[in-house]
């Protein structure tokens, strides 16, 4: 069922036992999931059908740090989230990902890549995948990874028919969760904003919120300061951790052949370090990103290659004259490392119209990133020298040690921790079933959760995780 | 594969023909000022010159 307010819903008197924030990838999965094994369950979502400056209005915040995204334009606020406009990009997290490095402080996940393998096949009919390929070692440093381009599947579209006719599940549009109450053992309720004013206080035996990489942690921190602690009783690290995947060109490559690698349907291919190149580098998980570029955007770099390396660069211009295809730009995403002081705060000065403080986010790239954005590409460059494969030039900002420039990727819209899995309760604020510490029914879903980003796209692993709670609370809820 | 296939000068000529006048600027950098005998180094060491990961082989 869906109704597009909250008054029909009421009008409706169907009694959920779940009830779900947000209608994104996270929050239709574990709706669909928990619909799938008998149990009643409302998914509130706080936009509508459809795109409006008003809804997005509510998403605006402000960045104290590195220059990042505006709030209101990274991310979606109607039904389907951010899946209205992603790109498709999918992979899961990396086995390493899970693990603890000794060099990064607060790595390491509380469960491991197998806990979410079992759920790879809904996964792949969920976002309309072909199989993983494996990873294929290029030296003992680099191995080529699989990115696939997907469909980019809008969660909106494709299950809305499906949601439409469930007797299990109600979504509710335009109906904004504000706020939650708690006792320090369980949420009481939610207290609800729609139609333009308050709609009063909504009680289900569980709430699971999935209201975004951003939002999460600004509805656990209003929420928390409104009733005292009693949503997140051990609050140390909500808002913390915070993660993006920093994304910039990174220089050129040039290849002996570019048909050398596996590319993908748009020639595109990726690359990542190995553990123990990253482990021997003290430096955090990248993917490299070979985009072949056309002979008239590769004439300069020849040209500057001729300066440095007159018989390289005339061995190029031959290469050139026999196959135009043996030059690419090469795009670098890497993992940030997770600190505290990257965080989500509460605005001390600004509301939404609802009254609920906007997110002021404090980001910034430590010294680690900076060292693994350039080791990364010079160890991309000596594998490809080794293995006789071509050369990398760096681009000059990155060569001359300067700063991060303004105008480019910048970074990839995944909005990751704030609310991070793990066993101690100062670093963490879910379990690995993602509860939360000490609340018996309040449940999170999303990237919130997630302790490390590694350096793949999240969504995979959103809706693998997703999936993984959606059968552990089946069968909580069901006893 | 090796890196430096048989080719013709000609067409080595003629691609280069689309190219700034590569040799008018040709500035041979100095990789690694410490070693001053280069019949020492390593043609194998890996360089980084003008942002270019090199061998030193590769250096003119
Ligand atoms: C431009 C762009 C490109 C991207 N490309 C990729 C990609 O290629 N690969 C990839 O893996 N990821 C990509 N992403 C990220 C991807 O979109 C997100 O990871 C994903 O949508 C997160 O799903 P979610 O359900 O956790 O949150 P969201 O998609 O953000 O959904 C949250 C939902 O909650 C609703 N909501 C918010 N607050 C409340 C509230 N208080 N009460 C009720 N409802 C609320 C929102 O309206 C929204 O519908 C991209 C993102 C962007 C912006």
């Amino acid at each position: 069922m869906i109704f597009d307010s909250y008054e029909a819903f009421r009008a409706a008197n169907f009694k959920p036992k779940v009830c779900i924030l947000g209608s994104g990838p996270a929050g239709t999965t574990i709706a669909r999931k928990l619909g799938a094994a008998g149990i009643p369950v409302v998914v509130l979502e706080a936009g509508s059908r459809e795109f409006s400056d008003e809804s997005q209005d509510f998403y605006r915040g402000t960045t104290v740090g590195d220059f990042y995204f505006d709030l209101d334009i990274t991310r979606l606020r109607f039904m389907g989230g951010s899946s209205n406009h992603w790109a498709g990009w999918c992979r899961v997290l990396d086995k390493q990902d899970f693990e603890p490095k000794a060099w990064a402080p607060d790595t390491g996940w509380p469960i491991r890549r197998a806990d979410i393998e079992p759920y790879l096949p809904e996964v792949h009919d969920i976002l309309e995948l072909p199989d993983f390929r494996p990873d294929v070692p290029i030296s003992d440093d680099i191995r080529w990874v699989q990115l696939i381009k997907s469909p980019a599947v809008r969660f909106a579209e494709k299950f809305a028919d499906e949601l439409d006719k469930s007797r299990n599940i109600a979504v509710v549009l335009n109906t904004y969760a504000t706020e939650l109450a708690g006792d320090g053992k369980r949420v009481t309720g939610a207290r609800l904003w729609s139609n333009g004013q308050d709609a009063g206080s909504f009680s289900a035996d569980y709430f699971i919120v999935c209201t975004g990489g951003l939002e999460n942690s600004r509805l656990l921190l209003w929420s928390n300061q409104r009733s005292n602690g009693g949503v997140v009783p051990n609050a140390t690290a909500l808002g913390r951790y915070w993660m993006e995947h920093p994304t910039f060109e990174g220089g050129n490559a040039i290849l002996a052949d570019y048909g050398e690698f596996e590319v993908d349907a748009v020639n595109e291919a990726f690359f990542s370090p190995t553990l123990a190149a990253m482990e021997r580098l003290q430096i955090m998980n990248f993917g490299i990103r070979l985009i072949e570029t056309p002979y008239a955007g590769i004439k300069h770099v020849i040209a500057d290659l001729a300066c440095t390396a007159p018989d390289m660069a005339e061995w190029v211009a031959y290469q050139l004259s026999q196959n135009l295809r043996c030059a690419a730009q090469l795009y670098v995403a890497w993992e940030q490392a997770p600190l505290a002081s990257n965080q989500i705060e509460l605005s001390k000065t600004d509301v939404d119209h609802a009254g609920v403080p906007r997110i002021e986010l404090h980001w910034k790239k430590s010294e680690l990133e900076r060292r693994t954005l350039v080791e990364g590409l010079k160890l991309f460059g000596t594998t490809l020298i080794e293995k006789d494969l071509g050369r990398v030039r760096l681009i000059d900002w990155i060569a001359n040690g300067e700063d991060y420039p303004t105008n480019e990727e910048t970074a990839g819209h995944h909005h990751m921790g704030g609310t991070r899995m793990g066993t101690d309760i100062a670093r963490s604020v879910v379990d690995a079933n993602c509860k939360v510490h000490g609340m018996d029914n309040l449940y999170i879903g999303g990237s919130s959760v997630f302790c490390t980003s590694g350096q793949a796209n999240p969504t995979t692993t959103i809706t693998a995780l997703a999936c993984r709670l959606g059968e552990h609370l089946s069968k909580v809820v069901a006893v | 594969m090796s890196f430096f296939k048989k080719m013709s000068r000609r067409s080595i000529v003629q691609a280069l023909i689309a190219l700034p006048a590569l040799s008018l600027f040709r500035k041979l950098p100095d990789a690694n000022a410490s070693d001053s005998d280069p019949s020492h180094a390593d043609p194998n060491e890996i360089v980084e010159v003008n942002g270019w990961i090199l061998k030193r082989s590769d250096l003119a």
